[in-house]
């Protein structure tokens, strides 16, 4: 695949490469808005100024990488409210590992997640550095460059948790809950259009290959802390794709979601709509002149 | 050192973590750091819902980093509370979400709708601004210090708050009239930031005679009066009618006292409002629920002394 042949520009795309681009960035764009609006929760209300701090960066981070994959989406003409504020809840296309909600006080939570998503965000970067679209290709670095330290906090951060009985039981608690749906990572958006992203060369990894990686990545480490990871067989049942797996009902990329992103979109949509807008105002720079 | 000694060497950072100071001087400047401090926190509570109200994507991120920042100011300001040796930072903590920490009045009342955000982040912040600027004069030298990047930081929230305010006031007719009844509930609150006037505060003497501050109440409500009078009209909202407000020749502001709630001001400052109550509950409600992770991380500071992992904060 690393051979696939150099995309044209946004404006020079046939409609079935502007399509497989565009699910493509809605799946990473909409995972980094979603896990970002999520994480802000905890701002004000972290076990410690320090920690507070620290994933208050790490959700803006996300926010700025949303923002960076949305403006690529802009390319083919849709404007912010088209794509946030005005696209109905239904066409969302993020992991429904971004959009559970917490517990109060479960920071097990917020930091296993972040693990999870932060190994599979390293993963799906790599894909994209030899990206056959220049656009996707310019703007990874900068995002790889950010993220290195997610992972790293996510890892201290389990690594003090799983060092006492209760800390233990907390992210095992966690983990059952939200293995499940971080798998839904992977799954496809559509078929058709997947196999489109990766013989267009968008991607140079499947979603397949990627989900392995992630498991051969997250298995091992996870159970050399002490915690059990019974899902640690899916691989292989998961290749029929999503049959009778032990995945949620909601896949998020398929644009089924949980009843709380419904919450979620109304409460994040909410100003927009009590006050009758119909633009959203920019305040940075555009990307391309950053 | 002996108070009169404080009182003859007070000056601006005169003072510093070197220098053996009487308990009086340390116990003033503690709750006067405190009470900043705290007030940090409580304003980053009241903020934090609106970084997920906000309608754009850079409006959300300005607003995450503005409640960051906030949060960063209060651990720097503990930071300088605990230098003065009569508390610590868990204890000040405590306290405030125990009920027994005081914090700004403005932070006691609900925050519901977005066109109130810059009453907040344009008006309240300003006023700080304007007290937090006269402290890098303070005696108390890592208070001082402190303000020199709280200042630098809460100029882009004052920018921040003027650019919602300006936008809220070009908007829709219906946006301009919320904003206008935002702003009338929150001015006489606004004013009383400043808190009564000077022969009414009880800590002003002291605190003024060793350094501490420099400005009394009244000659800071009348530096912004000043300011913030024109802007908001610059902006479109009309000053209401109450409290009234006099502008004397000199260009100075005299603001009817009577004309403000002063039963409301006090029992806010004795953390009895019913927002109080509100806002102190959820405070201590969800600092309790993470406790669990502050007893795994003294078991793990205590097992692993010396070589905690950096990143992990």
């Amino acid at each position: 695949m690393a051979s696939a042949e150099q995309l044209a520009g946004p404006d020079e795309l046939s409609e079935e490469e502007q399509e497989a681009v565009e699910t493509l960035l809605f799946r990473l764009a909409d995972d980094e808005f979603v896990v970002a609006e999520r994480y802000t929760e905890w701002q004000v209300r972290a076990p410690t100024l320090e920690s507070d701090l620290a994933l208050a960066n790490i959700a803006q981070d996300e926010l700025g990488h949303a923002r960076l994959w949305y403006d690529l989406l802009q390319d083919f003409g849709p404007d912010e409210p088209d794509l946030i504020w005005e696209r109905p809840a239904g066409e969302w296309r993020h992991s429904t590992l971004t959009e559970l909600p917490f517990d109060e006080g479960d920071w097990a939570d917020p930091i296993l997640r972040s693990y999870l998503y932060d190994v599979a965000e390293e993963i799906r970067l790599e894909a994209l550095v030899d990206s056959s679209y220049a656009r996707i290709r310019d703007r990874v670095g900068k995002i790889q460059g950010e993220e290195d330290y997610h992972r790293e906090h996510a890892e201290n951060w389990l690594e003090r948790l799983t060092d006492d009985d209760e800390g233990t039981r907390r992210v095992q608690q966690a983990l059952d809950k939200l293995l499940p749906y971080a798998l839904t990572i992977f799954a496809p958006a559509d078929e058709e259009i997947e196999a489109r992203i990766d013989e267009l060369g968008l991607r140079t990894m499947s979603l397949a290959d990627m989900r392995e990686e992630w498991l051969d990545t997250v298995v091992p480490y996870l159970e050399g802390l002490g915690l059990s990871v019974d899902e640690a067989e899916l691989p292989e049942q998961y290749d029929t794709h999503h049959e009778g797996l032990e995945l949620p009902d909601e896949l998020g990329r398929d644009q089924s979601h949980t009843d709380d992103w419904d919450d979620l979109y109304d409460e994040f949509t909410n100003t927009y709509r009590d006050l009758d807008r119909s633009e959203a105002t920019r305040i940075m720079k555009d990307p391309d002149e950053e | 050192m002996d108070i009169e000694e404080v009182k003859q060497r007070a000056g601006p950072r005169e003072f510093s973590p070197k220098d053996d100071l009487p308990e009086k001087y340390r116990k003033a400047a503690t709750r006067m750091i405190q009470f900043h401090a705290n007030s940090e926190i409580m304003g980053a509570y009241l903020e934090r819902p609106f970084i997920r109200e906000a309608p754009s994507l850079d409006r959300k991120l300005a607003f995450s980093a503005k409640v960051q920042d906030e949060i960063g100011h209060g651990q720097l300001l503990y930071r300088a509370a605990e230098s003065l040796g009569i508390k610590d930072r868990e204890q000040m903590l405590d306290e405030l979400a125990n009920g027994e920490g005081k914090f700004l009045n403005c932070f006691h009342y609900p925050m519901d709708s977005w066109v109130e955000t810059p009453m907040i982040a344009f008006f309240v912040d300003g006023a700080a601004m304007r007290r937090q600027a006269t402290l890098k004069q303070s005696s108390w030298e890592p208070y001082a210090h402190a303000m020199d990047k709280v200042c630098f930081e809460e100029g882009f929230h004052v920018k921040h708050g003027e650019a919602i305010l300006y936008e809220l006031m070009t908007g829709s007719k219906s946006e301009q009239e919320r904003t206008q009844a935002a702003f009338e509930k929150w001015w006489p609150r606004i004013i009383q930031f400043f808190g009564p006037t000077d022969d009414k505060s009880t800590h002003h003497d002291f605190s003024a005679d060793v350094g501490l501050k420099t400005m009394t109440n009244d000659e800071l409500r009348n530096a912004f009066l000043n300011a913030y009078i024109p802007k908001a009209e610059k902006y479109g909202l009309e000053i209401p009618d109450t409290p009234r407000i006099r502008e004397n020749d000199d260009g100075t502001y005299e603001v009817e006292e009577d004309d403000l709630d002063w039963d409301e001001f006090f029992t806010i400052a004795k953390n009895d409002a019913p927002g109080s109550h509100e806002q102190i509950g959820k405070r201590n409600r969800t600092q309790e629920a993470v406790e669990w992770v502050r007893n795994s991380m003294d078991g793990w500071e205590s097992k692993s002394a010396g070589k905690t992992p950096q990143a992990a904060d």
